[in-house]
């Protein structure tokens, strides 16, 4: 313990803090600080899983009803069944379902 | 050497859970502790008045022009000045880096506390100079969820930025949860563990002066 000489910080630092906000209610809205850009991170990358064929049978009716209500959504078949099971809980990333997407006309 | 000021214009990035931790533990170990909240949501202030069970003194200053003289009559009785900012860079900010013999950086799992990481360092390194002193300074991973890709990534952001860390991790525990509504810190388990090992390496950083009398 004992007393800390802090008496040349306010002073040395004086011209620093006047560019930042204060928070003094009565001062509050003075000054505005100067935005500047900081570096971006880099976006995470996802982990690259090698894509596995899965095959699945159905009653042609069913078939019919896919592709009609994928044709629909915009969608292809596959985008809209792992849409539809991302709705159940399947850990579905954005990333599954975005390059699978129907070009627009 | 003693006043450490915990600092990043990110919010919500762990600033006042890791006051908390340092506070509660040193007063635990039977030092004199005080604390600075120079944060208008005034979260560390009410913690201490309302849950806290250790003997800390806290004062709640907004003001910047009082900061450096309360930090410096505070120091006078206390061995440990810990000053927790607001979620923002401001003026007392600033002030509170001036008076530090170390600055701690909260940094989660996220861009933008990687990009708010940046920038407060650079604002110590803007200080130091201006001071013509090094004010020591590193940066804290908080809410850490240890062998995911994200954490990995985070480390390597850090890392790619050339951002000092410190070695001890604080994990996304229940017990750090916890203790904003019990005002105890915790010292057993997984989070007991965590929070000496930060104890320590503040120590060892200079940040405690006689660490010597810390009970183990």
């Amino acid at each position: 313990m004992g007393k800390k000489d802090l008496a040349s910080v306010t002073t040395d630092l004086s011209a620093l803090a006047s560019m930042m906000p204060t928070q003094r209610p009565a001062l509050a809205v003075a000054p505005t600080p100067r935005h500047v850009p900081a570096p971006r991170p880099a976006p995470i990358k996802a982990r690259e899983e090698p894509a596995i064929q899965f095959s699945l049978s159905m009653r042609k009716e069913l078939r019919k009803q896919l592709a009609r209500l994928a044709s629909e959504a915009d969608m292809t078949m596959r985008a809209f069944v792992l849409n539809a099971l991302k709705e159940k809980g399947l850990s579905v990333r954005e990333d599954d379902l975005i390059d699978l997407r129907k070009e627009r006309r | 050497m003693g006043i450490i000021t915990i600092a990043t214009s990110k919010g919500g990035a762990g600033k006042t859970t890791i006051a908390r931790l340092i506070l509660g533990r040193l007063a635990l170990q039977g030092l004199p502790v005080a604390a600075v909240d120079a944060d208008f949501n005034h979260t560390l202030t009410d913690w201490v008045r309302a849950a806290s069970k250790h003997p800390i003194t806290v004062e709640h200053e907004l003001d910047e022009t009082r900061i450096v003289p309360l930090v410096e009559s505070l120091h006078e009785a206390h061995d440990i000045v810990v000053i927790d900012t607001a979620g923002a860079a401001t003026q007392a900010t600033i002030f509170a880096i001036g008076c530090a013999d170390l600055v701690l950086v909260p940094c989660q799992a996220s861009s933008a506390d990687i990009v708010e990481a940046i920038k407060t360092m650079n604002l110590i390194k803007s200080a130091s100079l201006m001071m013509k002193r090094t004010v020591a300074a590193r940066v804290v991973l908080t809410g850490y969820q240890p062998n995911t890709n994200i954490s990995t990534h985070v480390e390597g952001e850090i890392a790619k930025a050339n951002l000092p860390l410190m070695r001890a991790r604080l994990n996304r525990l229940v017990a750090f949860q916890e203790m904003s509504f019990t005002g105890i810190v915790p010292t057993t388990g997984l989070a007991g563990v965590q929070c000496a090992n930060f104890i320590d390496e503040i120590a060892s950083l200079g940040g405690i002066p006689h660490a010597s009398k810390l009970a183990s």
